[in-house]
């Protein structure tokens, strides 16, 4: 089904759950107040893309977009975010409510390496932030931490096995 | 014999900084080429390049002992420099580089020995009266000695191995329950990551300082220290930030721990640039940890407050020259900060993020010096670590070097991977941190979140994110939208599409 529709208005919503909205056509301007303060992208050879607000420059890179989810770095911050509109957030949260939230979180390998623990066993509960194995790559010991809050539903990773980037390590049905 | 030509047997920043102190000394330098990083920023340093970029081994060439010492006969140079990392502190390397009538630039093979092994060297310091944290007699055998020994000590404990160093291979045991199971961890940990298993047990010192003193020796038995520097800003055992002086230090104690350091150095006839580490209590007891046989990456504030060129020292003193600097002759001068910029995301519990570096932009002044081995096009590759730049700020203060910094980090560009960048852009405004009264525990306690951003910095993200959004989907003069078809598009067509406007 397409749906043509006229709108007005976008959301940003960061993976936080914060909502940014902004009206239809997009000014180069952002409301701080009661004053607008001009935004500019822009670019140069040295600095590259950037965004210069307030007089200052804040460089700006788009590590990932797919659809409507972009992650940006900003100021060397990453932030993810989805856009929506008025319609498809209507939908979202219809969906969501009907669904529940219960997902599956994937955690896969963020660069190769060997796995030197695994924290969790399948069944565990797990926290958001939580680590849930030991990655050891470029002469560090990395944590994995787990993206959500649920139950491990099942773990690939075995201590002392090696991996590539982006292989399945564990799998958490989110609660 | 003098040092003509020196081999460069090390990568990155540290091989530049050792050929450009080599240059100013009208001595040649050789670097080497590996097909790990093929087009890297040292090799333009240096007068000669030894081509190792067929060899497609696992194990880097600065690792290869056999293979360093017949590049080193091959090139016909008559000294090794081994920076840090890989094997400066390889007691075996230092002794096959003399058989060869080689120059090591660095401490004497038994130096290298006897440090290099903690219950060595914690006997060493014993024997000599060198303030220590309670420990075992020697290795720990078994499991009934550990708990034992833990009991005898008083909880909590810390499991080192006795091969281990630099922060690696560590247990702390806060109850006598985990002792067992954390004793025989330990051991398996030190047998694979050292190929020794033996451990020891000290006395877990909580919430202290790191402090380190400089050392310099010569082979006429001449040694001195150049102050302190305080590296309490840690992860993991991982330093992030360092300073000279230290502001937990006055000069009374710093007399008292800089001869400290010095005898521990007398205790192994230690020549060269070496560095001897404490930990310093809140009541400003301290207590000998380790000393490490080599220059280390934070050298550089030492050298930025006390003017002193450590790799001409070196130099100098594998030359067999005297020191010519006496204790009296030091004299700290301002203040000086370094602030590693590793290619780790802060924001995922600073994992490594290696990849290519696409743009770099450092800042300049006289107060401020960058030590890097990236520019513009270069990797970070896994198969090193993942520094990208020291930046090194002074000031005639604490505080002026803490606001210096804070100036320098926002203009210090770097495109293509996360940094620690915003760790320390938070950092510069810590309270903690500016009141001076941080620990080792610093970010596992006292911090909440590990990057700063400004007010406004996530809107300004959130509305580039629905200008890309409306610049993909919403036709000009339009606005339709098709979003079931939501198209999908490649970072790459983005990133050109930015640059654009």
């Amino acid at each position: 089904m397409n749906d043509k529709l006229r709108i007005k208005k976008l959301y940003a919503l960061s993976s936080e759950n914060r909502k940014f909205s902004f009206s239809l056509p997009l000014k180069n301007k952002i409301r701080i107040g009661k004053r607008d303060y001009v935004v500019q992208l822009r670019a140069d050879e040295k600095f590259g893309a950037y965004i210069l607000w307030k007089n200052r420059k804040y460089p700006i890179e788009i590590v990932r977009s797919r659809q409507n989810k972009y992650e940006i770095l900003f100021n060397d911050i990453s932030y993810t975010f989805t856009v929506e509109t008025p319609f498809s957030l209507q939908r979202m949260k219809v969906l969501n409510s009907k669904r529940g939230k219960a997902e599956q979180e994937y955690i896969r390998a963020p660069m190769p390496g060997k796995i030197i623990d695994v924290l969790v066993r399948e069944g565990s509960p797990v926290l958001k932030g939580e680590p849930v194995l030991i990655l050891e790559a470029m002469k560090m010991q990395n944590e994995i931490l787990s993206p959500a809050n649920g139950i491990v539903k099942s773990v690939t990773a075995r201590p002392n096995a090696n991996v590539m980037k982006d292989d399945l390590l564990v799998e958490i049905k989110v609660e | 014999m003098k040092i003509k030509k020196i081999l460069i047997a090390n990568r990155g920043e540290i091989a530049i900084r050792i050929m450009k102190t080599a240059r100013l000394m009208k001595i040649r330098s050789v670097a080497i080429r590996t097909a790990v990083e093929p087009g890297a920023m040292y090799l333009s340093y240096a007068d000669e390049i030894y081509d190792d970029s067929e060899n497609v081994s696992e194990i880097p060439v600065f690792l290869n002992i056999e293979k360093l010492i017949s590049i080193t006969l091959e090139i016909k140079a008559n000294a090794v420099h081994p920076g840090y990392g890989f094997l400066s502190e390889n007691a075996y390397f230092a002794q096959k580089c003399l058989d060869n009538r080689i120059i090591f630039i660095g401490p004497s093979p038994d130096a290298l020995y006897k440090m290099g092994n903690k219950t060595i060297a914690r006997e060493l310091a014993l024997k000599n009266g060198i303030p220590m944290a309670t420990g075992s007699q020697g290795n720990i055998s078994n499991e009934e000695e550990a708990i034992a020994t833990a009991e005898k000590i008083g909880y909590p404990v810390i499991i080192k191995a006795a091969s281990g160093g630099g922060g690696r291979g560590m247990r702390i045991v806060r109850k006598s329950e985990e002792i067992e199971r954390n004793f025989i961890t330990a051991s398996k940990e030190a047998e694979k990551a050292f190929n020794d298993p033996s451990v020891f047990i000290e006395k877990y010192i909580e919430n202290p300082k790191h402090i380190e003193f400089q050392i310099l020796g010569d082979t006429k038995g001449n040694i001195i220290h150049l102050g302190e520097r305080e590296c309490s800003i840690q992860r993991k055992h991982q330093k992030l930030l360092e300073e000279a002086p230290s502001c937990a230090l006055d000069n009374s104690l710093r007399k008292k721990m800089g001869a400290i350091a010095v005898r521990i150095a007398k205790t192994v006839d230690y020549f060269s640039a070496g560095t001897v580490e404490f930990l310093l209590d809140s009541d400003r007891n301290f207590y000998f940890m380790e000393m490490n046989t080599r220059i280390q990456v934070e050298h550089p504030v030492t050298e930025v407050i006390t003017g002193i060129d450590l790799i001409e020292q070196q130099i100098r003193i594998a030359n067999g020259e005297e020191l010519t600097i006496k204790q009296e002759d030091v004299k700290l001068k301002g203040w000086a900060i370094e602030c590693r910029i590793n290619a780790e995301n802060v924001q995922a519990g600073f994992a490594p993020d290696p990849g290519k570096i696409e743009n770099l932009s450092m800042p300049s002044g006289p107060e401020i010096r960058i030590d890097t081995g990236i520019q513009a096009g270069s990797s970070i590759v896994s198969a090193y670590d993942s520094m990208i730049a020291k930046i090194i700020v002074s000031g005639k203060d604490r505080k002026e070097a803490i606001k210096n910094c804070k100036l320098a980090l926002d203009k210090v560009w770097i495109k293509g991977t996360k940094t620690t960048l915003p760790f320390f852009r938070m950092l510069v405004r810590n309270q903690k941190f500016h009141d001076g009264t941080f620990t080792t525990s610093f970010i596992e306690k006292d911090l909440e979140k590990f990057y700063y951003n400004s007010e406004y910095e996530e809107m300004l993200a959130a509305w580039l994110a629905t200008k890309l959004f409306v610049e993909e989907n919403l036709e000009e003069n339009s606005i339709q939208i098709d979003f079931e078809d939501g198209k999908v598009m490649s970072p790459w067509l983005l990133n050109k599409r930015v640059n654009q406007f």
